[in-house]
């Protein structure tokens, strides 16, 4: 059986001491915490162990002695053996190292029946060394043989590890449970002990307590003014604002801004929802409660990194935006737009009316649909031109709203998007509606021809007798239908192609809105600029390989990978997402169902 | 005795030769008595065909040619000019009338109520039918202008095919929806091909435009040739034998000599099929009668006569 020992690496150079840490059960391996100085008195030393293992929750014990002798520091070997006495334990480790050399040296005194320690050899031997390679201590010690080629060997593994980095990071995959500490692997372990040990690295050798320790905090510990001040600041700052934001809830559901008509227009304005979506972060963001687990604190942080991101990129926005009067050139150009987009439409309407791309199309029917969208393209230019006016006030005031957020000024483009393009958007539905008729009778009405109906009871085709007026009438309109059929699918697919441009659009700043939301910024900060917070694994190289020495290897964290990152910390959204399949939605233009290609998620249930 | 083997030439044991399989027999598997395909019947329910009756059924087919080329002539009058729509119409109306009259009279006695109800209920149909024709006239007129000539004239083709091959020639009354919604697609693909009324088109355009007068008659006699012609077919069979086959000639005569006046090669192709299916097509069914040759036997599929009867009590 290998015995593992995790070592940290600031006690490297500690000075002589006692051991302090925890032993994994069922896997033959311990963990070092920190090293307890002379001089103690060993009652005090139980008592704070006492203590600290009742604040942590951590099962501390004194694992056993560290030597490393300086000038004048003869016989504290026995000294040290004899310590094992004072602290009863199952096994005792002695651990030894000299100035100069690199690598440790490790003894293990197991209690055998009798409740005397026995000493066995536990040192590595080097492959094809039959060498018994035993330090002998001073005399009188009773050596169990190390065997050649018999027996098993027992061997000792150094780990060390960075305490600091160790007890900030986090492993994934993350399990929310409780784990069970019988069948958790060894890892998650060690990475719990040292995280839960918090407490235990409160006391730095500037303190005056019971016990001197040397740990990864004994230099001095860590702080910033700046990260107390804001500490400190911010409960009171939690509060009021989510007194605020209970305050603008309450006031959104109210029973005026609850009427039907507003509940319509507001699902359907994207900066509306947008609002909604901030106010639910904002809320999880300020909440009083301190967060707990360690997804709660990821999510916490992103979220604000995140809003604190937009509201900057917004106030950059905004800030360039209303120098040198940007808003009202913006204006200026809105109603040329629109008049030149108008016209592009008129022209392509004259193209259908004629003949084109040499298609022959049925001339009554063309000549009826191209005037009826001519006058809606002369309704809508009259009503733009009679806003136009007001249009500058409008923008420069909904303009400010940027200041929200970079979001904020997304959501409001493609709102404002959808506004001019809403002719467009009525053209579609009509040609959508009139080519989705001409299709759902032309197949009832073949099903007429062939003498069938469809039964709708059995959901099947049936044959069925017909009148003879009811054939005769049938029959005409299927000619009439089936001869109209290339106009209106002609109007139909160009409509449709112009509402798919727009719908493109549109999308694409949906889903620029939703990565800003959604995308980790904390997270993506700490991966890149302190790797060791977010560990997958870890991996390790090997310190130093002497002969008659044990094997050190040195644990290294391994970061998680970018995008394990993403896909593990990314704040769910309303999500734009397609709801149909590619097929579904080719079966639905040719069927003409209207399509709404991006559907949002929503995270509440209305 | 000695045991047999094979070919059953010997006289076989004593112990009869049964035909079951469930019993050990000392006969191989596949032994076969001299009762062996007693049981074969041959072309059972084989009938007897006369002549002159199947040629009788077969007028049937012919007065429907002949039919479709009348009707067909009276479009290429139209085409031609050489009738004018409302003479058509007017003449239509009085067939109708006259027909309408024809079928009440060979009605079968019943009692005088429903034949009342029927009068209303069918001059109701009437109603309706004129009434849509001629509301949808002026679209139908202009509906295959932009459709190539050739296309039309061969999905016109097509549909009449398509008519005469799915006619319900053992019981034209209730008119068999598809033959007759193909007769009516053929004949509106015809009647958007009509030229126009010429005070209307003033001789400029090139593609003159039918008026809605010539695409309402033609409609009108489509209905009547193809729709209320077979009914009346009906009841002459039912009633009156001998004078169905007299009518038949008489179209047929009818259905020639139209399309001559205009074609005489049509005429002439026209009589030979005529010739055809009348006569020739009977002759060769009961000449191939004695190649027939089907077997029946107790190895056929069962099956089930539908007799539920005795399940209702």
């Amino acid at each position: 059986m290998v015995l593992k020992i995790f070592f940290p690496q600031c006690c490297n150079k500690a000075d002589s001491g006692l051991l302090v840490g925890r032993w994994i059960p069922g896997q033959n391996s311990a963990v070092v915490l920190a090293v307890i100085h002379y001089p103690f008195i060993p009652g005090q030393v139980k008592q704070y162990i006492h203590q600290m293992r009742g604040q942590s929750g951590v099962d501390l014990t004194v694992l056993g002695s560290w030597s490393m002798p300086k000038e004048g520091q003869e016989g504290m070997e026995s000294f040290l053996r004899d310590l094992s006495t004072i602290f009863p334990q199952g096994q005792w480790l002695q651990l030894s190292r000299e100035m100069g050399k690199i690598g440790f040296r490790c003894h293990v005194l197991t209690r055998d029946q009798n409740g005397k320690l026995v000493q066995q050899e536990k040192e590595l031997k080097e492959d094809g060394g039959g060498e018994k390679g035993g330090t002998k201590r001073g005399g009188g010690e009773k050596e169990v043989e190390g065997e050649e080629g018999g027996g098993e060997k027992d061997k000792v593994i150094f780990i060390h590890y960075e305490q600091r980095k160790v007890m900030l990071s986090q492993l994934h995959p993350i399990d929310n449970g409780v784990p069970d500490p019988q069948t958790e692997s060894q890892l998650p372990q060690v990475f719990g002990t040292v995280c839960q040990s918090e407490p235990l690295f409160f006391l730095d050798k500037y303190d005056d307590g019971p016990v001197k320790m040397t740990h990864w905090q004994s230099e001095g510990r860590e702080g910033s003014i700046i990260v107390e001040l804001m500490k400190q600041a911010s409960t009171p700052v939690c509060l009021l604002t989510t007194w605020m934001l209970t305050l603008w809830t309450s006031l959104c559901s109210s029973r005026i801004l609850n009427m039907r008509p507003m509940r319509f227009i507001s699902s359907k304005l994207s900066t509306c929802l947008q609002l909604s979506y901030r106010t639910e972060h904002l809320q999880t963001v300020c909440s009083p409660t301190r967060a707990t687990a360690h997804n709660h604190f990821m999510r916490k942080a992103n979220i604000f990194v995140s809003f604190f991101v937009d509201v900057s990129l917004g106030l950059l926005l905004v800030s360039w935006m209303y120098r040198e009067n940007r808003i009202g050139k913006l204006a200026n150009t809105l109603v040329p737009a629109a008049d030149h987009v108008a016209k592009e439409l008129e022209e392509l309407l004259q193209w259908l009316m004629g003949a084109p791309a040499g298609l022959k199309m049925n001339r009554a029917l063309d000549q009826v649909l191209g005037r009826f969208f001519l006058y809606h393209i002369h309704l809508w230019i009259s009503y733009i031109h009679l806003m136009s006016p007001f249009i500058e006030m409008i923008l420069w005031y909904v303009g400010l709203s940027a200041c929200l957020g970079l979001t904020f000024a997304l959501s409001l483009l493609s709102d404002i998007t959808a506004l001019l393009t809403f002719h467009i958007y009525c053209f579609y539905v009509y040609g959508a509606r009139l080519y989705c008729m001409t299709v759902y009778g032309l197949s009832s009405l073949w099903r007429l021809f062939r003498g069938k109906k469809w039964n709708v009871l059995r959901q099947r085709v049936d044959s069925c007798s017909y009148d003879l007026d009811q054939l005769f009438i049938g029959t005409l309109l299927f000619t009439i239908l089936l001869f109209l059929l290339p106009t209106t699918a002609l109007y139909y697919l160009v409509f449709t192609l112009l509402r798919l441009v727009v719908v493109m659009f549109q999308g694409v700043l949906h889903l620029s809105v939703d990565f800003i939301n959604s995308f980790p910024l904390f997270a993506m900060g700490l991966r890149l600029f302190r790797s060791y917070r977010l560990a997958e694994g870890v991996k390790f190289r090997v310190l130093c390989e002497e002969p008659g020495t044990p094997l050190h290897l040195m644990m290294d964290i391994n970061p998680l990978k970018v995008s394990s990152v993403v896909q593990t910390y990314r704040t769910p959204t309303y999500s734009c997402y397609p709801k149909d399949s590619w097929l579904a939605l080719c079966k639905k233009l040719f069927l003409g169902e209207l399509i709404y290609p991006w559907r949002h998620k929503t995270t509440k249930i209305d | 005795m000695g045991a047999d083997s094979g070919s059953g030439a010997a006289p076989g044991p004593a112990v009869p030769w049964r035909k079951v399989l469930w019993e050990r027999q000392p006969f191989p598997d596949n032994y076969v008595d001299r009762r062996f395909l007693e049981e074969l019947r041959r072309n059972e329910g084989l009938r007897q065909y006369r002549y002159w009756a199947v040629v009788q059924e077969a007028g049937l087919v012919a007065q429907q040619i002949s039919c479709v080329a009348l009707f067909l002539t009276l479009w290429l009058y139209m085409e031609q000019g050489l009738l004018s729509p409302s003479t058509l119409l007017w003449t239509g109306l009085l067939c109708a009338l006259l027909g309408y009259g024809l079928y009440q009279a060979l009605a079968p006695r019943g009692d005088s109520d429903n034949h009342h109800r029927t009068r209303w209920s069918d001059l109701q149909s009437a109603s309706i039918f004129l009434s849509f024709t001629f509301g949808f006239s002026p679209v139908l007129r202009t509906l295959t202008e932009s459709v190539c000539t050739d296309t039309v004239y061969a999905m016109t083709a097509l549909m009449l095919l398509a008519h005469l091959v799915a006619f319900p020639y053992a019981q034209p009354s209730p008119p068999g929806s598809l033959s007759l919604n193909a007769a009516l697609f053929a004949s509106v693909c015809l009647a958007s091909r009509l030229p126009g009324d010429l005070h209307t088109s003033g001789g400029l355009d090139s593609s003159s435009s039918p008026s809605s007068l010539h695409t309402f008659t033609m409609l009108c006699w489509a209905l009547l040739v193809f729709a209320l012609w077979p009914c009346l077919l009906q009841r002459l069979r039912d009633c009156a034998p001998w004078v169905f086959g007299c009518v038949c000639v008489l179209v047929g005569v009818c259905g020639v000599g139209g399309l001559g006046s205009l074609w005489p090669g049509g005429a002439v192709l026209l009589a030979a099929l005529l010739g055809t299916v009348t006569l020739l097509c009977p002759l060769l069914l009961i000449r191939l009668q004695s190649d027939k040759d089907n077997i029946q036997g107790p190895w056929d599929e069962a099956e089930i006569q539908e007799d539920l009867t005795h399940f209702l009590h």
